[in-house]
């Protein structure tokens, strides 16, 4: 057993280092800024009961983990009917393989359009996307998390999450392709 | 399209996967040079990909949260003062809401996250970069769609007839069938133990005992990681003649030893113990007393 010192010094090298990354993770799990404060403070006071189980390798995908969980928890209190029901997942998911993960190729807009689209217009389409598919692309783009990181955070095979990623990007090229 | 000797996925929605892991650099060279050559030879594929490039280059540059320094100096503060109550004040463990949290049970997720360039170097990282384990094969990756397809299909019927109660074996059970189906069911290759149990330590931070059971009939073939109520949990994987056992080994936390406990059903035998530091999981095809055999030597050679 670590003496609390050494705890204290542990969740001072495994989560500090990381609130960026947490901070960007709430943010964009919850809508906004002020709320993401709020569901990674709640979430560090739980890495700090946890910080004796966590026993060395990828330190943000731990923090994460406790950070997606407790945003759910977070809005699933404060705001109960912004959650989407769990049920609906895999009817997201059957209709991603269904119907494909994006647009017909000949549709799809010039990779330049997509490369001078501005920050609100793509701000706005991630906010827009369905929440599964949302949480996937930033996990992947925007924490950086391999697939496999992604998976066993999510619980769901590394299939679902390649799928909901292209899902994901192909609504986001459509929508800023659509743009003027 | 044409059909390709090159092992990709030759349906559109197959390869347009592979080229999201292309630029997700989740290939590994001999499976991105083949995805390369089918972007070049193809200019839908081509345009494919420069849109998913210049997507992810647009996410990148969007402004990322500042951490305030108000905000830092508020969170390192949990560690400084819940350290002084933390004693008679242990904070509950977060159990409403959707995924149960479990921090204190959350095994770090192994191998280390490569970044894309240019991100936040106001950060500073204060952790060593471990190797990076995920460039794993692309035939994995063409398994895991077949997979969820599959599972999706009712394969997992006989977990679902299962008591709640029983569902922690009944996700070991799942696990194991998965690896039936999957092309390969091991992740990590090896008979060396002291190859599995580095892998495992470093993908999860966890290591059970993983003793070399050729002589008696069992060989240690490699290992994998299983993720179990929301957990990653190290799995080895034994052979006997044509059977596999698959071996689960949750970690206790001060928990008691068992005896071995059958718990088999559907066709597969499952048997469970304890030794205090791990809750043990053998499931096979094999008959029962097979099982028991090889139960009996793992217990002997893992003390």
């Amino acid at each position: 057993m670590l003496s609390e010192k050494a705890l204290a010094e542990r969740f001072g090298e495994v989560v500090l280092p990381h609130l960026g990354d947490a901070l960007a993770l709430a943010r964009w799990l919850t809508g906004n800024a002020a709320d993401a404060e709020d569901v990674v403070q709640e979430a560090c006071v739980k890495a700090h009961a946890g910080i004796a189980g966590y026993a060395g390798g990828n330190a943000r995908a731990w923090l994460l983990t406790i950070v997606r969980n407790t945003a759910y928890t977070w809005m699933s209190r404060n705001r109960p009917r912004g959650m989407l029901a769990v049920g609906d997942l895999g009817d997201l998911d059957e209709m991603a393989a269904a119907h494909g993960t994006s647009q017909p190729d000949e549709d799809g807009p010039e990779a330049s359009l997509i490369a001078r689209a501005d920050t609100a217009a793509l701000e706005a389409a991630i906010v827009a996307l369905p929440q599964p598919f949302r949480e996937t692309l930033v996990l992947r783009d925007i924490n950086g998390l391999s697939y496999r990181e992604i998976a066993a955070m999510l619980s769901v095979p590394m299939g679902t999450v390649m799928s909901r990623l292209a899902r994901a990007r192909g609504l986001l090229v459509s929508e800023l392709g659509r743009a003027p | 399209m044409t059909n390709h000797d090159d092992g990709l996925p030759n349906d559109p929605e197959g390869i347009r996967l592979m080229i999201h892991a292309l630029v997700d650099g989740e290939l590994d060279a001999a499976a991105a040079l083949a995805v390369e050559r089918r972007i070049a030879a193809d200019p839908q594929l081509a345009a494919e990909h420069a849109r998913i490039v210049a997507l992810q280059a647009a996410v990148n540059r969007l402004p990322r949260p500042d951490v305030s320094d108000a905000f830092q100096a508020r969170i390192a503060a949990i560690g400084m003062a819940a350290t002084a109550q933390q004693a008679q004040d242990k904070p509950a463990e977060p159990r409403q809401g959707t995924p149960p949290a479990q921090p204190g049970l959350i095994a770090p997720i192994g191998g280390s996250a490569r970044r894309n360039a240019e991100t936040r170097p106001s950060q500073a990282r204060v952790l060593p970069r471990t190797r990076r384990f995920g460039s794993f094969d692309w035939r994995a990756l063409a398994a895991s769609i077949v997979v969820s397809a599959v599972l999706a299909s009712g394969v997992t019927q006989w977990v679902m007839v299962n008591s709640a109660s029983d569902s922690f074996a009944a996700a070991v059970a799942s696990g194991h069938r998965r690896s039936l189906l999957a092309a390969s069911p091991i992740d990590i290759v090896s008979s060396d133990r002291h190859t599995v149990k580095p892998w495992l330590d470093a993908r999860i931070g966890v290591s059970p005992p993983a003793p070399d059971l050729a002589q008696d009939g069992y060989a240690l073939i490699g290992g994998r990681v299983e993720v179990i109520a929301d957990r990653p949990v190290p799995a080895l994987v034994y052979r006997h003649r044509e059977h596999l056992i698959t071996l689960v080994a949750e970690p206790q936390q001060g928990g008691g030893t068992t005896a071995p406990d059958d718990l088999s059903s559907g066709g597969f035998s499952l048997v469970h113990w304890s030794d205090g530091a791990f809750s043990y999981w053998a499931i096979s095809d094999m008959e029962r007393p097979e099982l028991d055999d090889f139960v009996a030597h793992f217990r002997k050679a893992a003390v």
